[in-house]
């Protein structure tokens, strides 16, 4: 569970990102953070993975204070974590299957443990028959795909995707989104887009940001611009 | 070592002239080892010698001679006083002169002096020891080498502190050029450490590529500079052969052991080698260690 207690962020500057924020995110849930460009919402997510502290506040991650100035366990957060990016993250000079092993390999687990991994992480996004290709050799609904997988690999119970369809088409975007609903009710995954068909068509809990606040949060709710 | 190859494909340069930078300063590290220790083998070779020679008068009796030297040993002051009687210096000579009979013919056992061969425990007695047996009746000549040795010190501690400075110079250096080669090829690898980090990789995960990379290279660079050097050496040796000619052996003494470094052998061979490779990996290793700490941060 994620619980954010108050939890405000201003930055070097005096420019303030996030402000009073409170919301509580179960286990499992699937969850849309939806909002104009500069509401916050990649702070919001920074602040989830340890990226970023809050100025004041308390975040909880399972019942852990990650906010704190002495939580010493940031690695072992993030490998909790799947992230998915908007810019893809993925290693040119690495194979798709090295891609998805990466971050298998962080955990140190043995080898045979990391081809299964991988090989049901590449078959969860439908790539199982790409493992050796490059990925100068995919298509950007690829790439994509080879981070889901890379995000979902292991253990990771916890998909965070930061604008995961914001440089692929309406085709592939909802290719990408299929795959998401998949892992609905499997892991807890936090999507922030700016996408409203996505959102809307879905039918999840949304929770709306603006100037750093939160506007709105619905159970089943759409979003309108 | 799969690693290691891609990382050389990726910047073929920066590989290279870390290894060529490496491959020098373990080289002339080598050459240092080398002429240290055969320095120290030589003034520990000296100092071995007959620091004294007392030469007696010809009718100085045995029994007078046999007096003083176990005053000498009773003094406290020599390691070793070895007696030479006049048909042991006549054997000397003979021996030394084998190839020239005339020499030979002229001269006889009677008009060779005996002498005492002194070693003192330090060169400092060595004034001491030599006044004394200027004193003693029935004493020619007292030959010492105090200049010799005095000089031979002075020598050893001039290239001690030049090589010592050299040393760290050639240390600091070599940590320069390896930290910024490593820096280019972790910026090199930028978006991977920035991905490794967001993935939970630790510090230590993220370095140890580079430092698998410092010490193989410096494993490499050690070898090869070693090889280089012997191979140099066994050229030079015809020379060095005959600088050392009459030398059997030149050993450097230490509180636990004694190390040969002269005739060349296996064990000095292997403690120059260790000696180079832990200077590489230390080196590599320091580099690479600032290189990536600056980067993480």
């Amino acid at each position: 569970m994620i619980h954010f207690d108050n939890v405000n962020k201003k930055f070097p500057f005096g420019n303030t990102a996030l402000k009073d924020i409170c919301l509580e995110i179960e286990n499992d849930e699937f969850v849309f953070v939806v909002g104009p460009s500069g509401a916050g919402k990649t702070t919001l997510l920074k602040l989830i993975t340890r990226e970023l502290l809050p100025s004041s506040g308390s975040i909880f991650i399972d019942d852990v204070d990650i906010s704190q100035k002495n939580f010493h366990q940031t690695n072992k957060l993030r490998q909790k974590i799947g992230m998915v990016f908007q810019d893809f993250k993925i290693l040119n000079e690495k194979t798709v299957f090295e891609n998805v092993a990466l971050a298998l390999t962080i955990s140190h687990l043995n080898t045979e443990s990391i081809k299964t991994a991988v090989h049901q992480a590449l078959q969860a996004v439908g790539l199982q028959n790409k493992d050796n290709f490059f990925p100068l050799q995919l298509s950007m609904g690829e790439l994509q795909r080879v981070a889901i997988a890379r995000a979902i690999s292991g253990e990771r119970k916890l998909i965070i995707a930061d604008e995961p369809t914001g440089n692929l088409d309406p085709k592939t975007t909802w290719e990408i989104m299929k795959i998401f609903k998949k892992l609905e009710g499997k892991k807890t995954i936090l999507i922030a887009t700016h996408n409203t068909d996505v959102v809307n068509s879905f039918k999840k809990r949304v929770i709306v940001i603006k100037d750093g606040r939160i506007l709105k949060d619905t159970r089943k709710g759409g979003y309108d611009l | 070592m799969s690693r290691l190859l891609k990382s050389i494909r990726r910047a073929p340069y920066q590989s290279f002239a870390a290894f060529l930078m490496l491959f020098m300063s373990l080289l002339m590290a080598t050459a240092l080892l080398f002429s240290i220790g055969s320095l120290y083998g030589l003034l520990g070779y000296v100092e071995t010698r007959p620091q004294v020679t007392v030469y007696f008068q010809s009718n100085a009796s045995e029994s007078e001679i046999g007096k003083i030297r176990q005053e000498l040993i009773d003094s406290g002051k020599t390691l070793s006083v070895k007696y030479v009687s006049q048909t042991d210096a006549f054997k000397t000579y003979k021996e030394l002169n084998k190839d020239n009979p005339l020499l030979l013919e002229m001269v006889t056992a009677d008009i060779l002096p005996a002498s005492l061969e002194i070693n003192a425990k330090k060169p400092v007695y060595l004034p001491q020891i030599a006044e004394f047996l200027q004193k003693k009746a029935g004493v020619n000549e007292v030959v010492f080498q105090k200049i010799i040795i005095d000089r031979l010190v002075q020598l050893t501690a001039l290239i001690k502190t030049i090589s010592l400075t050299f040393f760290i110079f050639l240390t600091i250096t070599t940590m320069i050029i390896l930290f910024t080669i490593t820096h280019f090829k972790v910026a090199l690898r930028k978006d991977e450490i920035e991905l490794l980090r967001l993935l939970g990789a630790s510090n230590n995960f993220i370095r140890w590529p580079f430092f698998q990379e410092s010490l193989i290279f410096a494993f490499f660079s050690a070898t090869s500079a070693f090889l280089f050097f012997i191979g140099l050496f066994f050229y030079f040796s015809p020379f060095i052969n005959g600088y050392l000619r009459g030398i059997d052996r030149l050993t450097i003494n230490f509180d636990w052991a004694q190390l040969t470094v002269w005739p060349i052998n296996t064990t000095w061979l292997a403690c120059i080698y260790f000696g180079i490779l832990l200077f590489g990996c230390f080196t590599y290793l320091t580099a690479s260690f600032f290189a990536t700490k600056k980067f993480i941060k």
